[in-house]
């Protein structure tokens, strides 16, 4: 049997106010597992645990209790393999505003190990690909908000992740890009790269998700193939009976 | 290791450096040549010698410790900071870079940025009062301490401070008092007996009285003992700045 490309085991995480000594159960105990090859959805209302659970996937949080594996590789004992496994596109524009946008690409590859012709390649490519060719000696901050989206999007994919998590990947782009991005990613799981994406559009993610997990309150409420969690409802219908307060 | 990950941060710093240009080199270079202007060749016309030196030669070491201990702090202090504001070191937290390449990629920076200013001084030194380090290895030795111990406590106030203000702190109300009374200007030797051995307790005296020795050859404070105490005190910083790095704080929730 293969490893999946993600395997959450009873993963807790609680944050502690230092002055307060108040805590918050922000990840209450989930597990799943997501296939190689899968496009996944993590659904669920704002403060309900989805970021929390992309940061600990990728190591920007510090785990509770449980554990997580990427590809087989614990993201806390094999860390370093785990990371080189997965892209990350934050719902944040956090660049680097010391670079152009050509060497905000070239730079994340050299995080990840990686340099030489074929790294600048990809990035001509990958620039390209997005349309941001004549941006490539420009800094983000005189991008669009519809460029700055697709730049973050090359930029998780430089490493050519195996593994690619999007953070509400269309948040604030007009329906356009939208759906320029929605046949990108469905050819980058043609491809064979599993996505996890969290978006609060529900028909992103019935357009796009093979199978939904929605959160509540930092548990696992749903976690269905997208057609059987449907049935003959609406994904908004089933997402509001599901995480109803 | 990933070295290919360490040398693309410390590139990248140097491309944030210069960036910056304004900050970074102008500063120093307009300061120190003030200083030398006012204190080595009005006010130190004056002066004879201080311990067998003229007054110029004298003051070079001390103004070019002021620049590397300002400049090596800002450097790490500011970048890391600035990219936990603007959330950038996300970069670096999600990818295959330990807290020991993260923590090395900063300090090297530092230290480059060390070796760049001290050498620019260097040449003005050399250019407007004709001195020159009698002994480059003592010279390399001792900004490589000093730039070690500043860009380490870099890193730690870097990830302590909630607002810029608070990286200010320790330059306004600690490193620039100290440097100051610590040999920048005057010799130990011209203090009353008191506080003389006061002035032994400060830090900043054996890194600039360490550094004086590679142009003079001779100090107020045996080279040995100054050696060692910025040698140990970078090693502590280095180590803090290591542990803070990896237990992740203020940097992974």
């Amino acid at each position: 049997m293969s490893d999946a490309a993600i395997r959450i085991d009873r993963l807790v995480k609680r944050y502690v106010d230092a002055r307060s000594r108040s805590e918050f159960v922000a990840v209450d105990g989930i597990s799943f597992s997501v296939e190689p090859g899968e496009f996944f959805g993590l659904l669920g209302p704002n403060g309900a645990g989805k970021t929390t659970t992309i940061n600990a996937i990728v190591g920007l949080a510090k785990i509770t209790s449980g554990s997580i594996s990427l590809f087989g590789h614990d993201v806390e004992r094999d860390w370093r393999a785990a990371r080189t496994t997965v892209g990350l596109a934050p719902q944040e524009y956090n660049f680097d505003r010391y670079l152009n946008i050509r060497d905000v690409l070239i730079y994340q590859a050299g995080y990840y190990g990686l340099r030489g012709p074929a790294v600048r390649r990809r990035a001509d490519d990958l620039l390209e690909r997005f349309d941001l060719s004549s941006k490539a000696r420009q800094p983000f901050t005189r991008l669009s908000g519809g460029m700055k989206r697709r730049l973050t999007l090359a930029r998780a994919l430089m490493h050519e992740p195996r593994l690619l998590i999007l953070d509400e990947p269309t948040a604030g782009v007009d329906v356009e890009l939208r759906i320029e991005l929605w046949t990108f990613l469905k050819e980058l799981k043609a491809a064979g790269t599993t996505i996890v994406l969290t978006t609060h559009y529900l028909e992103e993610a019935e357009e796009l998700c093979d199978r939904i997990g929605i959160i509540e309150a930092g548990k696992v409420v749903a976690l269905e193939r997208t057609s059987t969690l449907i049935g003959n409802r609406s994904l908004q219908d089933v997402f509001l009976e599901l995480t109803r307060r | 290791m990933n070295w290919i990950g360490l040398q693309t941060l410390v590139k990248r710093e140097i491309v944030r450096s210069f960036s910056i240009i304004n900050q970074v080199v102008w500063p120093p270079v307009i300061t120190t040549l003030l200083y030398i202007f006012v204190f080595g060749v009005g006010l130190g016309s004056q002066i004879k010698t201080i311990d067998g030196v003229s007054y110029a030669t004298f003051l070079i070491p001390g103004l070019i410790m002021l620049q590397v201990i300002d400049q090596t702090y800002s450097e790490s202090s500011s970048s890391l900071f600035q990219g936990r504001f603007m959330n950038s070191i996300q970069e670096l937290l999600i990818a295959p870079l330990s807290a020991v390449e993260m923590v090395a990629g900063y300090i090297v920076s530092g230290l480059l940025r060390a070796l760049f200013i001290a050498l620019l001084i260097t040449i003005l030194g050399f250019v407007f009062v004709h001195t020159l380090p009698q002994n480059w290895g003592l010279y390399l030795l001792v900004v490589f301490l000093v730039a070690v111990l500043f860009s380490a406590l870099g890193i730690i106030f870097g990830l302590l401070a909630e607002k810029f203000d608070h990286i200010a702190t320790l330059t306004t109300f600690v490193i620039t008092p100290l440097v100051f009374v610590g040999g920048t200007f005057t010799s130990n030797a011209f203090l009353p007996p008191l506080l003389r051995r006061i002035a032994e307790f400060n830090p900043m005296f054996h890194m600039i009285d360490a550094f004086r020795y590679s142009y003079a050859g001779h100090g107020d404070a045996p080279l040995g003992l100054s050696l060692a105490i910025v040698g140990t005190l970078a090693a502590a910083a280095l180590a803090v700045a290591l542990r803070m790095t990896a237990s992740g704080y203020k940097l992974r929730v």
